[in-house]
């Protein structure tokens, strides 16, 4: 699944650790999504979207 | 809670040295075959993964991270579910060969460890090489 987390995130001037804390996952896992290997959960994918203060369609790609 | 993570990886290592301490007394006054030495060396190296692991999980706990996550589970799911199938094949292949192992009690040692060391091998293959779209 194709995601823009590593480009909101950088432009929120976001570190990958910043927003693993900020959702409660590890890091690998924002690594992981970023990469487009992880198809998250939907618990998860609302707490990444909400985070951005976006839709999760607008993050997510399918 | 803090100090549960440490306990565990001391304990594994301790009981790991044990066994092995165990194995070193039991067999004193001849030296291990290859099947023994390697029986010990997956002993050592598991004892080592799991200290390494609790180590790691400790950190990130310390640093504000869950030790375990989605992603984490949904690997350990899945490498236990290959390293099942692989170990029926180790299994398997063990029953072929029996003829080549000395005694029952190094068999299934032996083939308990295996197991184990598969276990641990496909975790960390999947911990770094997941791909939800392709596996």
């Amino acid at each position: 699944m194709k995601t823009r987390i590593k480009e909101l995130r950088t432009a929120r001037g976001m570190t990958q650790v910043d927003l693993a804390k900020e959702v409660g996952v590890r890091r690998e896992t924002i690594v992981f999504l970023e990469k487009g290997k992880y198809n998250p959960s939907l618990q998860l994918a609302h707490k990444i979207a909400s985070t951005f203060d976006m839709a999760i369609e607008d993050v997510f790609l399918l | 809670m803090k100090y549960v993570k440490p306990a565990i990886a001391l304990v594994s290592l301790l009981v790991t040295l044990s066994i092995w301490g165990f194995i070193a007394v039991y067999r004193a006054g001849y030296e291990p075959n290859v099947l023994q030495t390697a029986i010990i060396a997956i002993l050592l190296i598991s004892g080592v993964y799991a200290f390494v692991v609790h180590m790691r999980q400790y950190r990130d706990e310390q640093q504000g991270f869950p030790p375990e996550d989605e992603l984490s589970n949904r690997i350990k799911y899945k490498a236990g579910y290959y390293a099942f199938i692989a170990s029926m094949y180790v299994w398997m292949l063990i029953f072929l060969f029996k003829a080549f192992i000395p005694d029952v009690e190094t068999m299934l040692g032996g083939g308990i460890l295996l197991s184990a060391f598969i276990s641990i091998a496909i975790r960390n293959y999947m911990t770094r090489n997941y791909d939800e779209n392709q596996n």
